[in-house]
């Protein structure tokens, strides 16, 4: 181990990490809108509108984020879509995340026993009242653990837009490999940067939980 | 903006050739990850805590970091002392990284099978070893199905990521052509839908095993 390279290269790397950070929170940001988009296209009586959201949901899940990402960025200039490297990591990671997302707002929902709805609506709550203030909360301890899953799949998908050039922590870490030489210290140095990524989205999802499930008694 | 897929299928055959290449190491990758996944759980479970201290700790690193970063640090790290070709770095790289969360679900499953079956196993007259190999591990394994099948769909979209160290699979196959072609959005739209079409067979597959197993579980 020579660990005066690791001291040298240590800011690099967290300036590294910082731009992972920045394109996981906000693909998880905007990822959450798209995916409450989704969740709600589906309650839609207009099948149509349905299938559009349970076809676009499928093609998502069933095609890999790597070509997705190498389609739009590569393949978006020739429909008129022109992203700079970290909008476009951004972005695709949200309409990627969303549609995982999606599946999972919508699974606890669902695990919301439907005797609670009806009861809700028999005293008298509107649709949305019955929603915000019976279904939600109700909701909310299994959203939270299966919507942190997902972010810290996310914070490790985001390695991925090294391919198109964005200079996180991943391609930091292999450019650092290729000058020096070093594959193992520079890579402990970017394994430990992302397992305490890792642990601090979930100490964040520990918290929310334990926030969520606070009035519970087990 | 007019779309343009003469070219994809002038070079249908070298994207063919991908495929190949790509379902091979996802063969590969799936007999290694499964097998792997399943000693390393039995060695982590029923070996003293000498041996299994290292393999859990391979298992939590695997899980906690990307793979693309694993790929790389074993592409340029063996790539030190020997010289191995990529698509065999990118088999045992894949190959790891899905072994570990393999070993994860079946040390779950080898703990949700009941003590009662190991007592009444021994009472019987089975051996320590033969009842882990005969009762235990297969029952776990069924039950490990419906995840595993989970893993492996997630793994057949992972071997995509090996054309960043230069594995001939499909997205690495198009690379010359979009560069002599300049037609990369019909390019990436085919692989997307190739790989699409093989994610449907795979979930139809998965449904299939489970359904047939699921008397088992």
């Amino acid at each position: 181990m020579d660990f005066n390279l690791m001291v040298e290269v240590t800011p690099l790397l967290i300036e590294a990490a910082w731009v992972t950070i920045d394109v996981s929170a906000r693909s998880m940001f905007f990822g959450f809108f798209v995916a409450c988009g989704l969740v709600f296209l589906q309650s839609f009586r207009f099948a149509p509108i349905r299938w559009f959201a349970r076809g676009y949901i499928s093609v998502v899940r069933g095609t890999p984020y790597f070509v997705q990402l190498l389609l739009v960025f590569y393949g978006g200039p020739s429909i008129g879509v022109r992203l700079d490297p970290i909008t476009c990591g951004v972005f695709v990671g949200a309409f990627n995340i969303g549609a995982y997302m999606s599946e999972a707002i919508r699974g606890s929902i669902e695990s919301v026993d439907s005797g609670q709805t009806e009861a809700a609506r028999s005293v008298g709550f509107g649709k949305v009242q019955t929603m915000v203030s019976i279904v939600l909360p109700q909701a909310a301890p299994l959203m939270i653990r299966s919507v942190g899953v997902l972010a810290i799949v996310l914070v490790k998908n985001s390695s991925l837009v090294s391919i198109i050039s964005v200079v996180e922590l991943t391609y930091q870490a292999q450019r650092l490999i290729g000058s020096t030489y070093k594959p193992l210290e520079i890579f402990t140095l970017s394994a430990l940067m992302y397992i305490v990524i890792v642990y601090a989205v979930m100490g964040i999802i520990e918290l929310a939980y334990r926030r969520a499930t606070r009035y519970t008694t087990q | 903006m007019e779309f343009d897929f003469g070219p994809v299928i002038t070079y249908f055959p070298t994207l063919l050739k991908g495929l190949g290449v790509g379902s091979l190491v996802a063969v590969a990758v799936a007999f290694l990850s499964v097998v792997g996944g399943l000693v390393v759980a039995v060695i982590s479970i029923y070996i003293n805590k000498v041996v299994s201290w290292p393999l859990r700790f391979f298992i939590w690193l695997f899980m906690t970091t990307p793979l693309l970063l694993q790929l790389y640090f074993l592409y340029f790290g063996l790539g030190e002392w020997i010289l191995i070709p990529a698509i065999l770095v990118g088999i045992l790289g894949l190959g790891f990284h899905y072994m570990a969360y393999n070993a994860d679900i079946f040390i779950a499953t080898i703990k949700s099978v009941s003590g009662g079956q190991y007592e009444a196993s021994r009472s019987i007259g089975f051996g320590h070893v033969a009842t882990i190999f005969y009762i235990i591990v297969p029952q776990a394994f069924i039950r490990a199905i419906p995840q595993l099948g989970n893993n492996m769909i997630l793994m057949v979209k992972d071997t995509s990521v090996l054309s960043a160290i230069g594995v001939a699979e499909l997205v690495h196959a198009s690379q010359y052509a979009i560069s002599v072609t300049f037609r990369p959005f019909e390019f990436f739209i085919v692989i997307a839908l190739l790989y699409y079409v093989i994610n449907i067979f795979m979930e139809l597959g998965q449904a299939w095993l489970e359904r047939q197993t699921a008397y088992r579980r």
